[in-house]
This record gives C-alpha cells, sequence and structure tokens, in this order.
C-alpha cells in the first residue's frame, strides 16, 4: 500500500495503484454490474453538513430536562405559609375548590418574583395533590443543606440526579448542563468519521476519472 | 427439500438454497401479516376473540413480531444473499447442501420459538423475547451456517474487487452476531435493573440497524443496477454509505430510554448520532436515485424496480422521522404512542419489505429462469402493499398523536381509547389488505414456478416481462 500526501486532496495514493486500481475498475464485471466515480454532488455535501448542525442544535440538552427539586422549592414554602395553609383548611369550601383556589394563591404570588426557573416552571407545572407528595422530601433536602438543584423530580420521587459531570477538583456535580460531555463526544467522533472517510475515497482513483465500462461488458 | 438433504454438493443445483429460503419467506410473510391482522382486529375491536389464553393480545404480538422479523425479514435476506452474493463474485454459493439444511433449521428453530412464544414462554424482553435456549439454537443453527456460506461464498470469489452490496452483507451478519450474542446478555448473566433495560434496547436498535436497514439497502444497491443495466451512481458514495452506517447507527442504543435515568451525557451523544444517522441516509438515496438516471420510465413499467424504489423513496420520511422523533424535545411527546408503532412498521414493513419483496421477485425469476407468471397479480400485490402499508402508517401516526396530546394533557384512558377507534379500524383495513396481497403473492409465485414462461438464456426476466 504505497501512500502519497504530496497532492492530499486530489489522491493518497501513488500513481501506479491508481493504475492497477483503474484496471481492475473497468477490466472486471461484477455479476453483470459496474460502478462509476462520481463525487458527491455539492448539494449534498450541503445538505450533509446542515445535517451536522441540525444534529448539534436540536438535540441540545437545554431542551428536554427533567424538573430539578429547586424550581418547587418556592412552591413548597409557600404551600406551607399562614396564607396558602388558611386556604387549604377552610372548611366552608370544597376539597377542590380549596385545592384549586391555593394553587392560584401559590402562582399568583410567585408572579411577582423574578426566578431563574420561570422557564422550568412552565415547563414542568405541578397540582398541589403532586406538590403534597413532594413537599416533604424537598424539606428534608433543605434541612440536610442539599443542592436542590442536583436532585430531580420523577414521579413522586425526589432522587439525586444521574449526571456525571467531573470538575476540576475532582468533584462530582449532579447537574444537567446546557453542554454536556456527550455533546463534546459527539463533535469530535464526528470530526474522526469524516477523516476517516475523506482519507478513503482519496485512496480511490481521483474522482474526475471516468471508468470505461464497454471494457468489463 | 428432502431429496437434497443428502445429496452430494454438486448433486444440487445453483440457487437451490435460495428459492427454498425464498418460498419460506413469502409464507412466513404471510403468517406473520395474517397474526398482525389478527391482533390488529383485536385492537379494533375488543369482543372480537376471547376465551383461548394463547390467542390473547400478550401472547400474540410477539409472535406477530417475530414471525415477521425471523421469518419474513430475516428469510428474505437470507434468500437474496445466497444468490446475490456468489453472483456479484462470479462464482457459486460455498455450500449448497449447507443452504437446503439452514433453511430446514432455520423453519424448524423458528416453529419452536414461536411455538414457545405463544405459549408464554417468554424472556419478558421486547425483541429479544426468546429463552437463552432459543437465543443460542437462533445464533448458531440458524445465523452463523447462513454467514459462512456468505462469507466463504465472498472469499472464494473469482474477481479481486467486492460490489458494495457484498459488503454490506458479509458486514452486517458479523455485526449481527454479535450484536446478538452481546444484545442477549440480560438473558445469559440475568442483568437486571437499567442494564437489562439498556442491553435490551442496544440489541433492538442494532438489529434494525446493523442488519434490517442495510442489508435492505444493500438488496437496492444490487437490484438497480442489475434490473436497470445502469452503472451504480457512485462508488465512493458507497464508502460514505457503509462507515456512515458503522459509525452511526451502531450508537444511538440511549435514545429508546430518553425518560429513563441513564446518564445524561449518554442521551446527548445518543440523541446527536441518532440525527447524524441522516448522513448514510443521504448518502443511500442519493446514490440510488442517481443511478436511475434515464431509466425512470421502469418505476412505472418494471416489478424490481417499482418495489425497489418505492422502499428507497420510503427510506426518506423512515430516517426523517427517526432522526428527529428521538430527540428529548419531540421524544417526551411521542414517546409510548402509537407513533412508534407507525415508525417500526414505516421501517419493517415499508424501506424493508418493499426492497426485500424486489429482491425475492427477481431471485426467483432468474433463479428458475422463468418470468412471472402474472405482471397484473405482481402490480396488485404492490398496489395492496402499499396501499395497506400507507393505511397503517398515517392512521397509527394520527393516533400516536393522539395518545401523546392525551398523556401530556392528562385526558382519561377510556376518552383516548374512545378518540382511536376509528383509526385502530383504519390500522386493521391497512394490515389485512397486505396480508390479502400477499396469498396473491404467494399463488403468482407457486403458478411462476409450475407454469411461467421460460426465460431464454443470456436474457433478463425484465427484458422478456411485456413479451409472450
Amino acid at each position: 500500500m504505497a501512500w502519497t500526501f504530496n497532492r492530499p486532496l486530489h489522491s493518497l495514493t501513488s500513481e501506479d495503484q491508481n493504475r492497477a486500481a483503474k484496471d481492475i475498475w473497468e477490466g472486471e464485471s461484477l455479476g453483470g454490474i459496474a460502478e462509476n466515480n462520481n463525487p458527491l454532488p455539492r448539494p449534498v455535501i450541503g445538505l450533509l453538513l446542515l445535517t451536522f448542525v441540525t444534529a448539534l442544535a436540536i438535540t441540545a440538552p437545554l431542551y428536554g430536562q427533567r424538573p430539578t427539586a429547586a424550581i418547587y422549592a418556592d412552591y413548597v414554602a409557600l404551600m406551607n405559609s399562614t396564607m396558602v395553609q388558611e386556604v387549604m383548611n377552610d372548611r366552608t369550601i370544597t376539597h377542590n375548590e380549596a385545592k384549586t383556589q391555593a394553587m392560584a394563591l401559590i402562582e399568583d404570588s410567585l408572579a411577582h418574583f423574578d426566578s431563574p426557573y420561570t422557564f422550568q416552571r412552565e415547563q414542568h407545572p405541578i397540582d398541589l395533590d403532586q406538590l403534597r407528595v413532594i413537599a416533604p422530601q424537598i424539606v428534608e433536602l433543605q434541612k440536610a443543606g442539599v443542592d436542590l438543584e442536583e436532585y430531580n423530580v420523577i414521579g413522586p420521587e425526589v432522587i439525586k440526579s444521574n449526571f456525571f459531570n467531573i470538575q476540576d477538583d475532582g468533584s462530582i456535580l449532579a447537574k444537567q448542563p446546557w453542554w454536556d460531555k456527550g455533546y463534546e463526544i459527539s463533535f469530535w467522533y464526528f470530526i474522526g468519521f469524516c477523516l476517516a472517510v475523506i482519507i478513503a475515497v482519496k485512496r480511490l482513483p481521483h474522482f474526475s476519472w471516468r471508468p470505461d465500462h464497454s471494457i468489463a461488458h | 427439500m428432502l431429496k437434497y438433504l443428502f445429496a452430494k454438493e454438486d448433486d444440487i443445483p445453483q440457487g437451490t438454497a435460495a428459492i427454498f429460503f425464498g418460498v419460506s419467506s413469502i409464507a412466513w410473510f404471510i403468517i406473520g401479516t395474517g397474526l398482525g391482522s389478527f391482533n390488529a382486529a383485536k385492537l379494533a375491536f375488543p369482543d372480537f376473540f376471547h376465551g383461548l389464553y394463547a390467542l390473547q393480545f400478550g401472547h400474540m404480538r410477539q409472535v406477530h413480531v417475530h414471525a415477521v422479523i425471523f421469518g419474513w425479514i430475516a428469510m428474505a435476506f437470507a434468500a437474496s444473499m445466497m444468490y446475490i452474493t456468489p453472483a456479484l463474485g462470479n462464482t457459486k454459493l460455498w455450500s449448497e447442501k449447507l443452504g437446503v439444511w439452514n433453511c430446514l433449521l432455520y423453519n424448524v428453530g423458528l416453529c419452536l420459538a414461536l411455538a414457545l412464544l405463544w405459549s408464554g414462554v417468554t424472556s419478558g424482553r421486547e425483541y429479544s423475547d426468546h429463552i437463552w435456549p432459543i437465543d443460542l439454537y437462533i445464533a448458531f443453527v440458524m445465523v452463523v451456517p447462513w454467514s459462512l456460506n456468505v462469507w466463504m461464498t465472498i472469499l472464494n470469489r473469482r474477481t479481486q474487487g467486492i460490489y458494495t452490496t457484498n459488503w454490506f452483507f458479509a458486514a452486517c451478519m458479523f455485526m449481527t452476531i454479535i450484536v446478538f450474542l452481546i444484545g442477549n446478555m440480560p438473558e445469559w448473566l440475568h442483568l437486571t435493573g437499567l442494564n437489562e433495560a439498556y442491553m435490551t434496547w442496544w440489541f433492538a436498535h442494532n438489529i434494525l440497524g446493523l442488519l434490517i436497514t442495510p442489508v435492505a439497502a444493500a438488496i437496492t444497491y444490487y437490484i438497480v443496477p442489475k434490473v436497470t443495466g445502469n452503472p451504480l451512481y457512485s462508488h465512493r458514495v458507497g464508502h460514505l454509505h457503509f462507515w456512515s452506517i458503522v459509525v452511526f447507527y451502531s450508537t444511538p442504543a440511549a435514545h429508546h430510554l430518553m425518560s429513563s435515568p441513564l446518564p445524561e451525557w449518554l442521551k446527548s451523544f445518543a440523541s446527536v448520532e441518532g440525527v447524524l444517522i441522516l448522513v448514510p441516509a443521504v448518502a443511500y438515496v442519493c446514490n440510488i436515485l442517481l443511478t436511475m438516471q434515464g431509466k425512470w420510465a421502469m418505476f412505472v413499467e418494471n416489478i424490481e424496480i417499482k418495489f425497489t424504489i418505492t422502499g428507497v423513496l420510503l427510506a426518506i420520511p423512515l430516517n426523517m422521522q427517526g432522526g428527529f422523533q428521538q430527540t428529548r424535545a419531540i421524544n417526551w411527546y411521542i414517546h409510548g404512542t402509537g407513533w412508534i408503532v407507525a415508525h417500526a412498521h414505516l421501517a419493517l414493513l415499508g424501506f424493508s419489505t418493499f426492497a426485500e419483496a424486489a429482491a425475492v421477485y427477481y431471485g426467483m425469476q432468474v433463479l428458475l429462469r422463468r418470468k412471472l407468471y402474472s405482471a397484473s397479480l405482481a402490480n396488485f400485490h404492490f398496489w395492496m402493499l402499499l396501499i395497506g402499508f400507507s393505511l397503517y402508517w398515517t392512521s397509527m401516526t394520527i393516533s400516536g398523536l393522539i395518545q401523546g396530546a392525551a398523556k401530556i394533557y392528562e385526558v382519561p384512558y377510556v376518552d383516548v381509547v374512545i378518540a382511536e377507534h376509528p383509526y385502530m379500524i383504519v390500522r386493521w383495513l391497512g394490515g389485512t389488505m397486505v396480508f390479502f396481497g400477499n396469498i396473491v403473492w404467494l399463488y403468482n409465485m407457486i403458478m411462476t414456478a409450475r407454469v411461467g414462461d421460460i426465460v431464454p438464456v443470456g436474457r433478463q426476466p425484465a427484458e422478456v416481462a411485456y413479451t409472450r
């Protein structure tokens, strides 16, 4: 296998080897089938690049994140406030009315304050029944002094997130970044793939050469 | 078949194994789609049939899936490989006798496997439902001898070059064995929890990605140039397709479990790779459609090209859907709904089946040296398959969107069942059309073998399709 690197974008193969490849290409019938040596059409190259950009853009971990316990901490605090508890325990209205009014009160109160979690709260709405189930778990975590952003709410449970963001000091942060190492691997994986395929096709005779199929067929 | 089991290798006519596999595949296609139609009827009309435990949906679904995958699709692949691989190497099949035994034991094994599933003996894992003795049988009695025949035929070829189709055949059989043995690790090693879930979907994803999709594509790489007489548009684009299948199709298994507690970085990686499956798809579709230049009239006139190109065109929505539905933003909406069922049928009943049907149509005519008994019946089969599949796909896609909306807005389940009912009826109708189309196909092929006109030596069936 002779390699030549003087014109890498033209061919990586010596002229002798290219000539031998051309002889086989033109002189051999593979079950009556012939193959051309056309390059990938330029619009298709553009489409493939667009595919890569789209792949990274549309799969950003930012989209589809699980709710963290942190986004419900204010809900829990408000639910346990005297104001909301009074509504929840109001015997003059029905149970369902109490739930609806209490939740409306919580959401109205939250709307008055800026929060880094506004977007995620809209993505992951919650009702009072669900809040009641997760509230004691969130309170326990707050007492333990942990970072609630490292905990996910999955159904009725609040559990430690399954992220492995290893920090420079060796500690592991269980938070979902908008760009994670899976992304980084994908990026380099794609670059590696492109290089490997370019090398593979550049070992073939240059695409300007058109095989003569009348020789073998 | 029996007379060839103990015959000398030289006394077995070339193509015998391919013919047995081809006929078996059509028979299993009828069985598989018949079971599918029965299952769909149970979903459309819940009171349609009950009282017999073995015929309940929970049993029948697996039997349908495995009859179609191992019976129809895999046996049509085996039939194709056993005549295309030697043809492309200008040689004969390494061992027709091994092929005939392989076909017999394949059918016996499949009957046993399905009977066990029917009676409820299952691993309980979707797509890798078989218990471990059956897994071993499938791997070492059904798949390894088949692979051996393909590899040895390629090694004994009388050409220096290896055509694109044979790269795929050889590599896919190798990858399938690896996928099968590793993917059934939960069964061998009693893996549980997340490991079990991941391995189960690694298996299911790669059986689709490294066997069914690329082998169907490889078949079209043969049929289109062979029947049209055009050279393949580009050998180098074939490289891009092949390597991108290996690199991008083997890695995104985690995108089947986007809602699971797998590490998020793995899901991110899988999700990007999932969209990058569009790379082989774009390369492949471009290569085949450009090969058709100047021969588009055959898309109307020729039955093999009609099937093949329809399959290739279905690969476009298949890969667009597949690429985008697995992203986090879309997956949370359609996961666990009929949308996924529609997508699976787009892959197996759409793209893949159309390519395989073309290969079986072409192979049977070439190997029997007889032209089709009836082009009209073949066209009828094509339209029954296409219309039936389209009804199935669109109804299940709509049904999936309804289920997705209902899931997000927490609509009571019974209301969803009522809303889906018309689409379940359409699904049953579409599946039943496919089933009846296949019965017509079997009749047409039997009549072709018995009374089809002889194709003159040196001529292609396509060349004499319209001559009397």
